[in-house]
């Protein structure tokens, strides 16, 4: 599926504590080995217990939509063809306490609501500067 | 109760439109600051400490050169976020003040958002790549505060039943109050509450009206001792308490699970009745950062004035509109109808209130609270007491 945004919007340059999340194919989130903590965004330390032997593990990749609202004003050249387009915030199957943005894809952008399942699925873009390969999450209704 | 400060002055730069400014930021940041000290009759070359906000352009090097400071003493800047900082830096100026840092310290905010860049663009995220630190939103669109506090309000709403019409009720309030000013950028251009409804979306549930304008200006308050604003000639208003404040677990990202949908303002509402000794039904005249409308019911709600349920009832019929209002709220016009100095301006408001001569006067002032911008921490709070 590719991204709502055009597949070649904003994509994320990356560091150490992005590559997992954009180039696993899988929701990889953060956990702390020493007291098993989840944390989203990751961080070098672990937020619970100070920890700094921390590691991503694949989520099984489904979520709820938490809240979601749409966009109408375009606020960057490339979406004026695109709004209005929904942003949502998704809670994580897997890993307590961790939202993540995100946009949902493959129904009316009207349609998304709070308290929606949705599954991640992968589009597979080239980092026109880098080269890298990124696998972009975006979510569908379930 | 603290009262070791107080505000001896405040000043103001004209308020434009954004892009309007024929003066550069750096222009309009002395202006205020001059302004601010001719008010309390203060010397400019005693000014001995400056603190701003989410600047990086008018800095303190600058500025005492600039205004022929003899002897810079303190500078300091609240970290983090932007609005949320507009009483933590008048905090600030107080602590040094009361510790005996520097004599007479001036907070100030300028804006020239037609040099510069516009808060709300995105602009300056949007060339190129998202860096890692922004890359969990930009590349889903997510660019922009509106869009933040849209996400928190539209799942609070949701959660607890609260309708538009509380949104426009403080839209309407902020209006209503900014046509008895003329310092106000939307003076003279009165909002209804069909014209709110009918004005397109920017991001739901917020339409054009429920977003703070971007403005050019800047805004400033001198701050000193008791003893030595007896010297001076306006009248000295007091600092009762103030507080600035972060939970656990609140991070660089506003999304998580704990604190969503939230403000941040409960721990800093806690803090200043504390500090103050009074409860939320004391205060004479709120002001509450706008920059968006549904983080202010939300914050008037953390802040203990109501619970969710109760907002729509706690905001309707006028309830915020107006000197004589059940909660006189905003009485400037505030973000949304005055200007948008990052708040500045609306704590230059408190002060006025609590020295008798703003343009929506409220009786007999004895507590004057301004809340900072809702929704980025750490927030803040500052509570002036009125000068008799």
């Amino acid at each position: 599926m590719p991204r709502l945004l055009g597949d070649d919007f904003l994509l994320p340059n990356l560091g150490p504590h992005n590559t997992p999340y954009f180039t696993a194919g899988t929701i990889q989130i953060q956990f702390c080995k020493a007291c098993g903590h989840a944390q989203h965004p990751p961080d070098d330390v672990c937020y619970a217990c100070r920890s700094r032997d921390l590691e991503f593990r694949a989520m099984p990749g489904t979520g709820r939509v938490e809240s979601v609202v749409l966009v109408h004003h375009p606020v960057h050249p490339a979406l004026k063809t695109k709004v209005p387009y929904p942003i949502a915030v998704i809670s994580v199957d897997g890993a307590p306490g961790c939202n993540v943005l995100g946009n949902v894809v493959g129904c009316a952008p009207e349609d998304a609501k709070i308290g929606d399942r949705v599954r991640a699925i992968f589009d597979e873009v080239k980092h026109p500067q880098t080269g890298q390969t990124l696998k972009i999450p975006n979510w569908q209704r379930v | 109760m603290h009262g070791k400060a107080v505000v001896a002055g405040v000043g103001e730069s004209t308020y434009y439109k954004h892009g309007q400014s024929p003066d550069t930021e750096f222009q309009l940041a002395c202006t205020a600051i001059e302004r601010a000290c001719a008010d309390a009759g203060l010397d400019l070359a005693e000014v001995d400490g400056l603190i701003s906000y989410m600047d990086t352009r008018n800095s303190p090097l600058r500025i005492a050169a600039a205004l022929g400071m003899k002897e810079l003493r303190w500078s300091s800047t609240p970290w983090a976020g932007g609005g949320n900082n507009s009483a933590s830096c008048v905090m600030q100026a107080d602590a040094a003040v009361s510790a005996g840092y520097a004599n007479y310290v001036v907070s100030f905010r300028a804006l020239a958002q037609g040099q510069f860049y516009r808060l709300g663009s995105g602009s300056t995220l949007a060339a190129g790549a998202a860096p890692e630190g922004l890359s969990w939103g930009l590349p889903y669109g997510e660019m922009t505060p509106a869009q933040e506090c849209a996400l928190h309000t539209k799942r609070w709403m949701h959660d607890h039943g609260v309708s538009q019409e509380a949104l426009a009720a403080i839209a309407l309030a902020s209006y209503a109050n900014a046509q008895r000013n003329p310092r106000a950028v939307r003076h003279g251009q009165p909002l209804t509450r069909e014209a709110y409804h009918a004005s397109r979306w920017i991001v739901e549930p917020f339409h054009l009206f429920d977003c703070c304008q971007e403005n050019d200006g800047a805004a400033a308050l001198v701050v000193t001792t008791p003893e030595r604003a007896r010297d001076l000639k306006q009248k000295a208003v007091p600092i009762l308490a103030s507080a600035q404040g972060l939970g656990p677990d609140i991070g660089l990202t506003a999304f998580q699970k704990r604190w969503f949908p939230g403000m941040y303002y409960e721990n800093v509402g806690r803090m200043i009745w504390e500090r103050a000794g009074i409860r939320p039904t004391d205060v004479d005249v709120l002001q509450l950062y706008e920059n968006f409308t549904g983080p202010v019911v939300m914050a008037l709600c953390e802040l203990g004035y109501c619970k969710p349920e109760e907002v729509d009832a706690f905001v309707a019929d006028g309830a915020l509109e107006g000197p004589d209002a059940k909660l006189p709220f905003n009485t400037s016009g505030g973000n949304l109808a005055e200007a948008y100095i990052h708040g500045l301006e609306m704590t230059i408001e408190a002060v006025r209130q609590a020295r008798g001569d703003s343009t929506c006067q409220v009786k007999d002032v004895d507590y004057s609270l301004a809340i900072a911008g809702p929704g980025y921490a750490p927030g803040s709070a500052i509570l002036f007491g009125g000068a008799r």
